[in-house]
């Protein structure tokens, strides 16, 4: 295995509703490669959005350390994770989440404004994110008028404008026919191939879970099958 | 009517109905003003939303042109008005009708706050009955108070000031109001066949009349020739534009008026002339020597007065008189004088300065000031940012995972409090400052005229306060909604979408 880019080490996660503690993620430890494509799947309710929400620095563990590259994201501040997330994170939605005000363009700069950039270096990464999803002579259109496929590609396009090392996308074909969805698992595979990026992919779909390397099942938060090694855990 | 003769207040209620009319006007006043701002605010929304297209284009230019994060923070500030176009004209309604209204008020309250500030040199003073108003006071009075004021108080001043110059108060620094109020129906008695009139002393006009000091030089001339006209045929008369035109004459025509407040006489006039717009509205100016000659003359009127008795109002005819006063001494001095019984015997009388005299004359409507003041307005800024933060706290529900996307891709939490703050200071100050701008021009061009006060007007400085409440209010409605936004919880929100 590559040089891991993300440690899980007895990852823990509960939340209190009202008197009673739900225990989401229970003593978890995982190891994703640098470069590697990994779906997560599992019943609802299972903690893999959870999972995911923690690896990308979006929510605090009760317990356990997370490590992703040399951060030790796990004992950071919500606003050192916010800087963190600009530059190593990048996300995609299944319901997409562009800001319907914005173009694409705009959309896909977001993340770029919080960099020190100039104008010209953020023009020029922006396009090469929007070419990368062909997405080129749609710039200047708004969400409402892209189709769900070319939403969801402007979102791949915005999560990897930043050249995140790592990307997590929770249920990216969720929303999308067969044919757009292909075409963003296909993309994923792209970035992962040719860009060496590191994607953490949530599905319920054993099709999409079927393109990526290896593919990890939870069950009530913990970790049951790993099909790459094909080990239940 | 409340201030005015009690000749010309309806009677028979047994009390004074004045202040439950002048309460209902208040009343009226204020409901129409507020439907008149609503009115206004939907007149001015395209205005608004042209203006907010305006600046969104001009921030694009420079957000590409310079790159910069807050301008770009701007832009989507200014995108994110558009987003719900019927809940930003609200919250922009809201805010154009509460700062149109306060400025308003405010402008009002200014006025009245001008009017009663005492100045320090060259101030006007007033003499008014002692416990009654309004006052009601002997034509030799006058002649009395001019005298002392031209000869006494000069000699007392100089023997407490040897060798200083000489304090100078001249005739023409005097004038007394006798308030006529004359029908042109005497059998039939109404409203609109009614005419108010101040006589005076037509050559004071111009440098002794309040709310004069801003006319135009065609208006001065006009009004300087008018009154030169009535020295010398005391039966002319100016009128105010709006009362001719509900009078249906026109300068040049004669005027037959009998009196209401001075029963039994009457007087042949002609209209020589107007007022300038928006001075003295409603009112007419006569000589003073003509009403003093019909009151001399009515005890030789066999036909109005059979037995030959003088006219009641004869020794009641002055109702003001004023004085202008070169310094604080000689006012005091003037006083000391006016208070000794032994020369005003036959009523007692005060002086006091003009902005003490319309504070006491105000007095009748503190509470209403009060209450405007302490309760009204405070009450429509509760309710107005209260409406902002209605609007404002479903807009950052229904944004809740736009701003938790926002949070994702590494925006602060300041960033986004700033982007919910800076959407409703926008439209603050947009509101703010179009409403006062509004008031401030329509006022100007209007010139309404509150009784005495001269032409209403809103200050230009109503124009940076009315500014800065739009966006004060804007910004005490968006703190919690901002502080809610800030807090979004990224996890919990895609929890509760998924």
């Amino acid at each position: 295995m590559a040089r891991p880019l993300v440690q899980v080490r007895n990852l823990h996660k509960s939340f209190t509703r009202g008197t009673e503690s739900i225990h989401v993620l229970r003593d978890l430890t995982l190891d994703v490669a640098e470069g590697e494509f990994l779906a997560l799947m599992g019943p609802s309710g299972s903690g893999k959005t959870t999972l995911l929400n923690l690896i990308a620095g979006l929510d605090q563990p009760t317990a356990g350390t997370i490590i992703v590259g040399d951060n030790v994201i796990s004992e950071m501040s919500e606003s050192e994770l916010a800087r963190w997330r600009t530059r190593h994170v990048g996300f995609v939605f299944q319901f997409y989440y562009l800001l319907p005000v914005l173009t694409a363009y705009e959309n896909v700069e977001l993340p770029l404004l919080l960099l020190p950039l100039t104008k010209e270096q953020r023009r020029k990464q922006v396009e090469n994110a929007l070419a990368l999803v062909n997405l080129s002579d749609r710039m200047d259109h708004r969400p409402g008028q892209l189709s769900g496929g070319q939403q969801q590609r402007v979102g791949i396009a915005r999560a990897m404008v930043t050249d995140p090392e790592l990307i997590v996308a929770d249920e990216p074909t969720g929303d999308l026919d067969t044919k757009s969805a292909d075409e963003i698992l296909r993309l994923m595979e792209i970035l992962c191939e040719q860009l060496n990026k590191t994607i953490i992919m949530v599905t319920h779909d054993p099709k999409a879970a079927a393109r990526a390397q290896r593919t990890l099942h939870l069950e009530k938060g913990q970790l049951v099958l790993d099909t790459a090694t094909a080990n239940v855990m | 009517m409340f201030g005015l003769p009690p000749e010309l207040s309806s009677a028979g209620f047994g009390f004074d109905t004045s202040m439950f009319m002048l309460t209902g006007y208040l009343f009226a006043g204020l409901v129409g003003i507020i439907v008149g701002a609503i009115a206004l605010g939907l007149l001015t929304l395209p205005a608004f939303f042209v203006i907010l297209w305006g600046a969104d284009r001009v921030a694009g230019l420079l957000a590409s042109a310079t790159g910069w994060f807050p301008i770009k923070l701007v832009l989507i500030m200014f995108r994110g008005l558009r987003r719900n176009m019927l809940r930003t004209s609200l919250t922009y309604l809201a805010i154009f009708v509460l700062t149109l209204v306060l400025c308003l008020i405010y402008a009002v309250l200014w006025m009245i706050g001008k009017a009663t500030t005492e100045k320090e040199a060259n101030f006007k003073a007033i003499v008014t009955h002692k416990t009654t108003i309004p006052s009601q006071m002997p034509p030799g009075y006058y002649e009395e108070f001019k005298r002392i004021c031209i000869e006494e108080v000069p000699k007392v001043y100089a023997q407490n000031h040897p060798g200083e110059p000489p304090l100078v108060i001249r005739e023409s620094d005097i004038m007394s109001w006798s308030f006529v109020l004359g029908t042109t129906d005497k059998v039939n008695q109404r409203k609109e066949n009614m005419v108010f009139l101040f006589a005076l002393e037509p050559d004071k006009v111009l440098t002794m009349m309040d709310g004069l000091d801003d006319l135009t030089g065609e208006e001065h001339e006009m009004l300087n020739k008018a009154c030169d006209i009535m020295k010398q045929n005391e039966r002319a008369i100016v009128m105010s534009k709006s009362r001719l035109k509900s009078l249906n004459m026109e300068v040049g025509q004669k005027i037959k008026l009998h009196g209401v407040n001075y029963p039994g006489l009457t007087w042949e006039l002609e209209i020589i002339g107007t007022l300038p717009e928006g001075k003295y509205e409603g009112v007419s100016f006569m000589n003073k020597s003509y009403l003093l000659r019909s009151l001399e003359a009515y005890p030789r009127d066999r036909e109005a007065n059979p037995q030959g008795l003088t006219h009641p109002m004869m020794e009641k005819c002055i109702n003001l008189i004023w004085v202008r006063l070169p310094n604080k001494e000689a006012f005091e001095i003037l006083s000391g004088m006016v208070n000794d019984r032994a020369r005003f015997n036959k009523v007692p009388i005060k002086l006091e300065t003009a902005s003490s005299g319309i504070g006491t004359w105000l007095g009748g409507f503190k509470d209403i000031f009060w209450g405007i003041k302490y309760i009204l307005v405070p009450a429509m800024i509760g309710i107005m940012s209260l409406v902002v933060a209605n609007a404002l706290s479903i807009s950052v529900r229904e944004r809740r995972t736009e701003m938790a996307v926002l949070k994702v891709l590494g925006f602060q939490p300041r960033h986004v409090m700033f982007l919910v703050l800076g959407e409703a200071l926008l439209v603050g100050l947009m509101g703010g400052a179009m409403s006062t701008f509004l008031a401030w021009r329509l006022l100007g061009h209007f010139k309404f005229q509150i009784m005495f006060f001269g032409a209403f007007f809103v200050p230009a400085i109503a124009m940076l306060y009315g500014t800065l409440l739009g966006m004060a209010v804007a910004l005490a409605g968006s703190i919690v909604p901002a502080w809610t936004a800030k807090d979004v919880k990224v996890a919990e929100v895609f929890a509760r979408v998924a």
